[in-house]
């Protein structure tokens, strides 16, 4: 059996055992040695975590990266990408570039946020500006929409007031900390519905960064019409788009799960709008993923659940796709590989950003071309992937 | 032109007819007037004098653009119309030149009829009724989410469903034919048995020219492979001329190579001479009224089909609530009765209660004459691609339905009609799949009997939408149905090898279950253009 990769994982999903076993590799537990452990979050906390003093050796990998919940939480996600833009300011990074406003110009894409209990003073002054607005509480360690809740009276959130009489300064636990962002109540509607993308990124390095999106993401769509009103701020249905939420929806219905592949959200777009706007739309999207991984944040766990049928093929596909990236050939992994993968194992992967191909082509790599100014050069067209560009920046 | 005592129709302009359904309001692209006040008061400026009238009129219609949206109504007109027949044609012969054609529609319509009336019975719910007020309120209030209603839909059916409408087809025979008994290689062995002609590949190759191996096509050349400075880039650019012309016969020749999805939804308003005139939102309006006024047992056969149809599609689920908007307006837009002086069908006749065969209380049901069957509401869906404004998406739908999809459930000879797309499915099969074709009568699935029900549907919901809006491109640009049926035959064809190994129609439909990964444009080009015969 010798080259054949061995294999371990604890989250028992047949999209992950199908494809293992599809390649003939073996499976092994997590006491013998192996290769590749698809691990759940809670075992990456404990192998990379300080006390065990786990190291990988050199033919070991794993499905995350160490750091991976510095954006799988909320409170940590928002405080790299705060610091990564400073970090831009200091070194004086035309990104970091403000408008009149101060409003960041090419990195404003986090809603105004604060951390609770942390923040709640700095929270108080931003909101008596505009009383009338929304504000939407996110729990900094839960996922699938559990916990989320809108206010638009201060009443709503009194708990979280640090002048609370239980102590003058209590250490929170993590599990009531709480981020508060400034809710955007005019969201794009199709159909008179809310709807959010779900895109799938692979990050095979950080240093230097590669990362692939797949190009089969989908998008969401609430099962009820949405509605800015206020009286409606209690219906979760309305305003959350998290599958585990619309599922127990009276609406909801099974057979599609409401969603749309990107590409119909695409056309959709291009024909009810023009071509222009939505490339400017998908261009920035695609700025957002590779600059809050720049501030390094990456999701824990998507989830290998599928509630139709399509979605189990699509995420099958997904995680075939995926090991022939991280996995190239079936060959036992070393970690002195370096080189990017070539383009037919891409399978329906995409180049998100390649820094290693940014750099070579020299000039300004960070810089962004926008229609009406033009920063630096355009990305190129890399005949080789096709002509699907997914950004006009490098 | 009272002012110069001359009648309202400027000269020169006589026999045009300028609108076929004349209500106020109608979805006529001739700006708002046109009988009138408008036309009339620009008419009367100082430049026309009355001595060279005419030819100052011609003039100032060139300069001012009405020019182009007379000659875009006229085109609009001539695309519907058949050619000039003889003088002493009854108007029946407009609907159906074929007596034996005009009695199997209508036998097929007293079935319709009769089975809603009996389901009308059967659950003792009036044909119409007016609404109290405070339901009218709630449904004022409920009209931008009547998806979220949940009426009992349990007990209504669907008044038919396309496989019993192939039953009628199969059935159809010409007493004047005689076939003989004996078989020869002229015996078409399909299941639709009336002689019709059709089209073979050499005409339909010269027919659709422009779908040519060395023609520039949106759906193959437009790939991520193909440099877009080789044909896209110059195509969208003559797109935009040809919007900026407003030109109707210019826009239909264009999109046959196809149109770029940004400019698809002006090219079809063009081609369909739809514009969208304050008159003909007020118009909707007045529909919506109506809707809320009075309740019709078709708006329960409506919903029922929504529910069942596009609720349930991987791309349309989203649109759910313009299709009840769309479609409860349409039953009762009596416009629509305008387009039986084409249309084999008739609209069904009642009468006031009580007043059986008195003429002057028969009233048609639906409003619109149309009755709805089991997947109508998908002729609705892949428009809401395109627009989302109600009254131009209703517009659009009631300007296709008119034009083409009617002529996908009524039985007629027209070589656009259903039973000519099945005969030209058939006979391209047998002639050019003789293999295959016989192979999948031998097991007892007849080709026909799987595709039929893409044809009856114009392929909304078996294609990508993408593709189906190139195909839906097409209909436009050619004003025929027939490239339904070649289609049909080339999925066949695509499939061929799996299919000649099924040995039952359940594993032959199971092959052919799937058609949402097809690009629709190759597999024409290479039925048509490339496969040896």
């Amino acid at each position: 059996m010798a080259g054949k990769v061995k294999w371990v994982t604890d989250i028992e999903k047949s999209v992950l055992i199908n494809n293992f076993e599809k390649r003939g590799w073996v499976q092994v537990t997590e006491n013998e040695d192996w290769n590749f452990y698809w691990m759940s979050v809670q075992t990456i906390r404990n192998v990379f975590s300080v006390e065990t003093g786990y190291r990988l050796s050199d033919d070991q990998i794993v499905n995350h990266f160490p750091n991976h919940y510095e954006l799988t939480r909320k409170d940590l996600m928002v405080k790299n990408i705060k610091r990564y833009r400073k970090e831009l300011e200091k070194e004086g990074s035309p990104l970091a570039e403000k408008d009149e406003n101060g409003k960041y110009l090419y990195l404003d894409f986090v809603p105004v946020t604060y951390m609770l209990p942390a923040d709640y003073n700095l929270f108080v002054e931003e909101f008596r500006k505009s009383p009338s607005s929304t504000w939407i509480m996110k729990p900094c360690g839960k996922a699938q929409g559990k916990g989320i809740f809108l206010i638009n009276k201060l009443s709503q959130i009194k708990k979280w007031s640090r002048d609370s009489k239980t102590s003058s300064f209590v250490s929170q636990s993590t599990k009531e900390a709480y981020v508060i962002s400034l809710y955007i109540n005019n969201p794009l509607l199709i159909g008179g519905r809310k709807f959010d993308l779900r895109l799938y990124v692979l990050v095979s390095t950080y240093r230097p960064l590669r990362c692939y999106m797949y190009k089969l993401g989908f998008c969401r769509f609430c099962t009820v019409k949405y509605t800015p009103s206020t009286s409606e701020l209690d219906n979760m249905f309305v305003h959350l788009t998290n599958v585990a939420i619309q599922k127990h929806g009276e609406d909801y219905n099974h057979i599609h799960g409401g969603k749309w592949t990107v590409n119909n959200l695409r056309l959709y777009l291009e024909s009810t709008r023009g071509k222009e706007v939505t490339s400017k739309l998908f261009d920035e999207i695609h700025w957002i993923i590779v600059q809050s991984l720049k501030a390094v944040a990456v999701n824990a766990s998507p989830s290998l659940t599928s509630s139709t049928a399509n979605d189990r093929i699509l995420k099958y596909n997904l995680i075939n796709d995926t090991l022939n990236i991280a996995v190239p050939n079936g060959e036992i992994p070393d970690c002195k590989w370096n080189k990017s993968p070539p383009k037919e194992v891409l399978g329906n992967y995409e180049i998100l950003y390649d820094e290693e191909l940014a750099q070579g082509d020299g000039a300004d790599r960070e810089l962004r071309s926008r229609p009406g100014q033009s920063l630096g050069p355009k990305g190129g067209r890399s005949r080789d992937s096709g002509r699907t560009v997914l950004t006009t920046w490098k | 032109m009272e002012s110069c005592g001359r009648s309202a129709t400027p000269p020169g302009l006589e026999g045009v007819a300028l609108c076929r359904r004349c209500p106020v309001g109608s979805n006529s692209a001739i700006p708002p007037g046109h009988h009138s006040q408008d036309l009339q008061a620009s008419l009367q400026r100082p430049e026309i004098k009355l001595e060279s009238l005419k030819e100052d009129i011609k003039e100032y219609f060139k300069i001012s653009g009405w020019e182009k949206k007379l000659q875009n109504a006229v085109y609009s007109e001539l695309s519907v119309f058949p050619s000039p027949s003889h003088p002493a044609a009854p108007p029946e012969h407009l609907k159906e030149p074929l007596v034996y054609m005009r009695k199997a529609q209508g036998s097929w319509e007293k079935r319709i009829l009769k089975s809603l009336n009996s389901m009308c019975t059967e659950l003792s719910i009036p044909l119409a009724r007016k609404r109290p007020v405070g339901e009218q309120k709630e449904l004022l209030n409920k009209w931008n989410e009547m998806g979220t209603d949940e009426p009992d839909l349990s007990l209504f059916r669907p008044v038919y469903a396309p496989k019993d409408f192939l039953e009628v087809l199969i059935n159809l025979r010409n007493p004047n034919y005689e076939n003989g008994d004996s078989l020869s290689f002229r015996t078409h062995l399909g299941l639709i048995q009336v002689p019709l002609k059709v089209k073979d590949i050499p005409e339909l190759k010269e027919f659709f020219v422009e779908l040519g191996l060395t023609t520039g096509q949106l759906g193959i050349d437009d790939s991520t492979q193909v440099p877009p400075e080789l044909f896209e880039n110059e195509h969208v650019r003559i797109g935009q001329k040809v919007l900026a012309e407003q030109d109707s016969a210019a826009a239909q020749q264009y999109i046959r190579q196809g149109s770029p999805t940004a400019l698809r939804a002006e090219l079809w308003a063009l081609i369909l001479n739809i514009s969208s005139q304050p008159e003909d939102i007020l118009y909707y309006e007045q529909l919506k009224t109506n809707v809320i006024q009075h309740d019709l047992l078709v708006d329960s056969l409506i919903y029922k089909d929504v529910k069942l149809t596009a609720s349930n599609d991987d791309y349309y689920f989203v649109f759910e609530d313009y299709l009840y908007q769309v479609l409860l307006c349409f039953s009762r837009d009596t416009s629509v009765l305008g387009h039986f002086a084409y249309n084999s069908a008739s609209p069904p006749k009642s009468y006031i209660r009580g007043k059986l065969g008195l003429e002057e209380y028969a009233v048609f049901y639906p409003p619109n004459g149309v009755i709805p069957f089991h997947g109508f509401s998908m002729y609705v869906a892949p428009l809401c691609f395109l627009y989302h404004e109600p009254s131009k998406l209703y517009q659009i739908f009631r300007e296709m339905y008119v034009r083409f999809f009617f002529r996908l459930h009524s039985i007629s000879s027209h070589p656009s009609g259903i039973v000519s797309l099945c005969l030209l499915f058939e006979t391209l099969l047998q002639t050019y799949l003789p293999q295959l074709f016989y192979h999948l009568r031998e097991i007892g699935a007849q080709p026909l009997r799987i595709s039929f029900k893409w044809m009856v549907r114009a392929f909304s919901g078996y294609l990508a939408t993408d593709q189906l809006l190139l195909l839906w491109d097409r209909i436009l640009g050619y004003n025929s149905l027939e490239i339904l049926a070649v289609l049909a035959a080339a999925v066949f064809a695509f499939r061929a090898v799996n299919l000649m190994e099924v040995t039952s129609l359940a594993a032959a439909e199971a092959v052919l279950a799937d058609l949402s990964t097809l690009k629709v444009m190759p597999l024409l080009q290479i039925f048509l253009f490339a496969t040896v015969t």
